[in-house]
C-alpha cells in the first residue's frame, strides 16, 4: 500500500485505517509505505536518469521499494487527488520506482512493444478523494484515476483486476458522506 | 502580449528534453517574447506540498506565501509553455508539484459557490512540448492522461485564445531524423504563438 498525504488527520488517512483494518481482518500480510512521513524524495535526478536504462543498477536508488513492488500481489494507492491528478510525491514515486526491467521492459532497438514487467501484481486498487465534483473531474478525463488504473495496470498481471473508489466534491462533504464512503471502501477492500 | 513563462522539467542538460527547451526559448526569442526561463531542477524547486501548505491551501492570499516568488512570475506572463517528458502516464513529479503547490485558489482559479472560475486569464497562449517513451497507440490505450490534462484542466483555467500540445511520441525507437524533425516543428510552432 502506497499512501500520499502530509496531514495525518486527513480524510485520506481515515481511508488509509479503513483500508488496512480490511486488509488485516482477511489475513492479508501489509506493508504500508507512508511517503510523506518517510521523507520520500519524488524528483527522478539527473545522476539517476544517467542509469536509467541499465537494468540492474537502475535498482539502487529505490531498492527498499522496488523489493516491496516485486513483493505484493496487490498493490493499492491511498491519496488526495489533486489538481485532477496523483500528488506530486506520488507520482514520483512512479518516476524513481517504476524503472525498466522492473515495472516494464523495453523493446530490443529493432523494434517491438513494451512488456509489463509486474506479472506478479493481479489487483490493483486506487482509493482517493478531492474537492472536484463527479461531473467536473469525469469532464476533465480523471487523469489521475487513468494513470494508475489504466497506466499501471498495463505493467501488471495479464487480466489484472482493478477497484477504484473516490469521494468527490470533498469540501461540501459531510459527516455522513465520508462515514458513507469509508462503508464503501471497506466493502471494496472485502471483495478485492 | 510581451511575457513568456517557459517551465522546465528534466534534470538532465544533455537530454532531448533539454533541446526542446533550448529551441522553444529561441523562437519565442525570436518572435519578440521576453521569456522567463524556468528550470525546475537548476532552481531547486520542491514539489512537495506541505501539511502547512494543505492546511492553509484554501485562504487565497495568505496561501501564496510559500511559493510567492513563483505566483508572482506565473502572474506576469501572457504565454505559458510547459517543457517535459512524460514519464509513467504523467508529468514528471516536479512539474506535477509546480501545479499542486503554485496553481493555487487565487491564483490559478477561484472558488464561487463551489464551482472553478478560472483566474489565468492573462495566459493568452499556451503550450506543451513534450516526449512520450511509448508509442501514441500505448498512450491511447491508457487514455492520454497528460494530454488530457495539460487540453482540459490546464487549459481550462486559462482559457487561452491558441493551445498547443505538441507530443512526439515513441521517443524509445525514434531515430535523428524524427527527432531533428520534432525540434524543427517547435521551432516553427513556438515562432507562431
Amino acid at each position: 500500500m502506497v499512501y500520499a498525504h502530509p496531514d495525518p488527520g486527513s480524510f485520506s488517512a481515515a481511508v488509509l485505517a479503513t483500508v488496512t483494518a480490511g486488509l488485516d481482518a482477511r489475513g492479508a500480510e501489509v506493508r504500508v509505505r507512508d511517503l510523506y512521513a518517510e521523507g520520500f524524495e519524488p524528483r527522478l535526478s539527473a545522476e539517476e536518469l544517467s542509469r536509467y536504462l541499465d537494468e540492474g543498477p537502475n535498482r539502487a536508488s529505490a531498492a527498499r521499494e522496488i523489493a516491496d513492488l516485486e513483493w505484493c500481489d496487490t498493490l493499492i494507492f491511498v491519496y488526495p487527488t489533486w489538481w485532477y491528478g496523483l500528488p506530486a510525491m506520488l507520482k514520483g514515486w512512479l518516476d524513481r520506482v517504476m524503472v525498466p526491467g522492473v515495472a516494464f521492459r523495453l523493446p530490443p532497438p529493432e523494434g517491438g512493444a513494451i512488456r509489463p514487467g509486474l506479472r506478479n501484481v493481479t489487483t490493483l486498487a486506487a482509493f482517493t478523494s478531492g474537492g472536484a465534483s463527479r461531473w467536473l473531474t469525469a469532464l476533465m478525463g480523471a487523469p489521475g484515476r487513468r494513470t494508475l488504473l489504466r497506466g499501471v495496470r498495463s505493467c501488471c498481471a495479464r487480466g489484472c483486476r482493478t477497484a477504484f473508489a473516490m469521494h468527490y466534491g470533498m469540501d461540501r462533504s459531510t459527516d455522513e458522506s465520508r462515514a458513507a464512503h469509508l462503508r464503501r471502501v471497506a466493502r471494496k477492500v472485502a471483495a478485492l | 502580449m510581451t511575457r513568456a513563462l517557459v517551465l522546465y522539467a528534466h534534470p538532465c542538460p544533455e537530454s532531448y528534453s533539454a533541446a526542446l527547451r533550448a529551441r522553444t526559448v529561441e523562437a519565442l526569442r525570436g518572435r519578440g517574447w521576453e521569456v522567463d526561463d524556468c528550470d525546475l531542477h537548476a532552481e531547486g524547486f520542491d514539489p512537495v506540498l506541505s501539511a502547512a501548505e494543505r492546511r492553509g491551501y484554501h485562504e487565497a492570499g495568505a496561501n501564496e506565501a510559500p511559493v510567492a516568488g513563483y505566483v508572482q512570475r506565473l502572474r506576469a506572463a501572457q504565454a505559458l509553455v510547459m517543457v517535459f517528458p512524460v514519464w509513467n502516464y504523467g508529468y514528471p513529479a516536479i512539474l506535477k508539484g509546480f501545479l499542486d503547490r503554485v496553481f493555487l485558489p487565487g491564483v490559478s482559479f477561484d472558488l464561487v459557490d463551489g464551482a472553478v472560475r478560472p483566474a489565468l486569464t492573462h495566459v493568452r497562449r499556451l503550450a506543451a512540448v513534450t516526449t512520450y517513451g511509448g508509442d501514441r497507440v500505448r498512450a491511447a490505450l491508457a487514455g492520454d492522461p497528460p494530454r488530457r490534462h495539460f487540453l482540459r484542466s490546464v487549459r481550462h483555467v486559462c482559457r487561452p485564445e491558441r493551445t498547443r500540445y505538441l507530443a512526439l511520441y515513441g521517443m524509445n525507437l525514434a531515430g535523428d531524423a524524427r527527432r531533428e524533425a520534432f525540434l524543427a516543428r517547435v521551432g516553427r510552432e513556438m515562432g507562431a504563438l
